[in-house]
This record gives structure tokens, sequence and C-alpha cells, in this order.
């Protein structure tokens, strides 16, 4: 019989909630009170997330965010600094010593990278890995991924592009020479693509939540059983929204 | 003194170094590292901050400090290593 994991599917929420379910379930499945748990969401409004190591204001444009009514958030993994609009993320969280998952940081991302691509696969569309954290179609990037090791769990997050507005996601991140953010945007525009743009029609979130469903059970040889977030982990959840996601302090710390 | 750099590390990610410094005794005052890496922990990146403080700002001994420091503290970066962050702290005097 398949090992079962925990799927959930929580549906559009803020980047403060939707930050602070993902490091709830850490922290649930870190005291073994929860199973491997594979997550689906999206985000409403639509928001920046930036690297852990990033500086808010270096990366983010904060007026054009409030005028658009785009929200911001500091996550608690590294990488870049990514516009949640149209897609689909993805996490999961899994004890660092199951055997499904590698020491090695930068095996487990390939591993899980793989789940992803497995997903793509199912909406007919071949992809592969590039190393550190990037997943690539015919040289563009449709996927990026991120991963943290707390509390002996890790946790991956990571974004597959259902459709992409380069020139909205240019309106909110600064970047580092504006002298050449025309040629910049024209680059992006190159390197950058989506389901929408690869099949030619809109797939909905539903649709790609169900290929991406396919893709982890294959990859992982187990079955995803749907449930729900415990009450545990809903009160933690609202307590990281609370005190860190939404806070000044965490989001402004550098 | 305060100053900034950004630096693309070879294979790897985008460093941001702010740096204040005492120009006179070329000793580190207060950094701040940053940029899309990864390092595992997340926290050992801010003790690895106040570590650097009055730190010589030479090659040698910065690449060494900084690659004591992740030893012992058993920090893994991914798109950053100790060569990397040297040349970016470097990079704000130049």
């Amino acid at each position: 019989m398949k090992e079962q994991w925990r799927l959930l599917q929580t549906g559009f929420n803020t980047a403060y909630a939707n930050m602070a379910i993902d490091r709830a379930v850490l922290v649930a499945n870190s005291e073994g009170k929860v199973p491997p748990t594979v997550r689906f969401y999206g985000w409403v409004p639509p928001a920046i997330s930036i690297g852990y190591f990033q500086s808010l204001t270096d990366e983010i444009d904060l007026d054009t965010c409030k005028k658009l009514g785009v929200n911001y958030v500091r996550r608690i993994t590294g990488g870049g600094a990514v516009f949640h609009d149209k897609e689909l993320t993805y996490s999961i969280v899994i004890p660092e010593s199951h055997p499904e998952i590698s020491k090695n940081i930068m095996n487990s991302y390939g591993r899980i990278c793989g789940a992803v691509m497995k997903g793509l696969q199912h909406l007919g569309i071949e992809s592969e890995y590039v190393p550190i954290n990037d997943i690539i179609t015919g040289g563009r990037k449709i996927s990026g991924n991120a991963q943290t090791r707390k509390l002996e769990t890790v946790l991956q997050h990571g974004t597959v592009l259902m459709d992409v507005d380069v020139d909205k996601m240019f309106s909110l991140l600064k970047v580092p020479n504006e002298k050449i953010k025309d040629k910049l945007i024209a680059d992006v525009k190159q390197r950058v693509t989506s389901i929408k743009h690869l099949l030619g029609k809109e797939v909905s979130f539903k649709e790609v939540a169900e290929a991406m469903k396919m893709g982890f059970e294959e990859e992982f040889h187990v079955e995803l059983i749907e449930g729900k977030l415990s009450k545990e982990e809903l009160a933690l959840a609202r307590k990281f929204e609370k005190e860190c996601f939404s806070a000044k302090d965490w989001n402004h710390r550098r | 003194m305060q100053s900034r750099s950004i630096y693309k590390v070879p294979n790897g990610k985008l460093l941001k170094v702010f740096l204040q410094y005492d120009e006179k005794r070329n000793l580190i005052e207060e950094i701040n590292i940053m940029g899309d890496f990864f390092a595992y922990p997340e926290e050992a990146v801010e003790m690895m901050e106040n570590k650097l403080k009055n730190t010589l700002l030479e090659r040698e001994h910065l690449l060494k400090k900084i690659s004591l420091i992740i030893k012992e503290y058993n920090i893994q970066f991914i798109g950053l290593d100790a060569e990397g962050l040297t040349q970016g702290i470097l990079m704000c005097k130049s």
C-alpha cells in the first residue's frame, strides 16, 4: 500500500495568510502532529513575496503596490522577489529524515521540482530542472522554487505560472539600473513563459492543481488524501499572520 | 563612511552589500548581507553580520574570517560562497 500524505487545497488567500499557513504546517509536521503535506494555493489580492535576505525597499516599489492594491510579504525562504498573480503556488512540508528526501539540499530541490515537472507533463508541457531553483521549458522559466529547513523539517514552496504580465511585474519591482529597465523588461519577456502562452489557451487553477497532484503522487510514490488544516494549525497560522507576516518589523527588517 | 555594492556571484546569485566602515582604521562597523541567495540556516547570516563587525577590510583577512565563520557554524550557502561574499564586501570600497 502506498504511503498517504495530506493534500491541502486552501484556495486563494492574502500573502500574509499564505506564508503563515506554510509556516504553521511546518511547525505542526515537525511536532509529528500532521503527515507530510502538499498544499496548492493562490494569492488574492496579487502580491509580491521577497526572499528572506532581500531588502524590501530595494526590491519593491511600495507606492505602486499601494496604488495597484498589491500586497507584499517577506518569506522565510531565501531566493528572489516574485510577483504572484495568475499562478498556482505549491508547498511541500516533510521531515528531513523522510526516506524520500535527500540530506543534500540541492538534490532535494531537484526531486521536488521533479514533481512539478511531472505535473506539467500532465498538462502536455515538457520541462527541465535548472539548478539552483528554476524549472524551464523551451529555454524559458515557468516555475521558481525556494526551500528552507527548520526544526528538522523541509518546507519548499514554488510557483507554476499560469499567465504572466511582465509589464505589470516591472511596475512593482525595482531594478538595479533604471537606465536599462526597458531592455531588462524585453529580456525577461523572452525568458519567462506560462501555461497559457505554451498551450495557447486558459487552463483553470483546478486543472493545474489536478495535474500537480498527480505529479507529486508519481514522483514520491504516494497517495495524496485531501484534508484540512487542524485547529492547532489554524490557530498557529493566525498567530504567525498577525505577529510576523503582516508586521512591519518582519517585512521591513532588511 | 557608508557604501553599497551589487555583485553577481559567478554561477551564483545577486549579492547586495551595505557597508558602514571606518576609513582610517579600515574596519567594518556595520554590514548587511542581502540578495536572492539561499543560506541554511537562514539566521546564520545575521550572525555572520555581527561577527564581521570590526573585521579588517583586506581580502585575505576577510576571506579567512568568513570561511572560519562558515565552518564554525556549519552554514551552507547556495548561490553564494566565501569568495563571492569577500568580493561583494570589498567592492563597497572601490
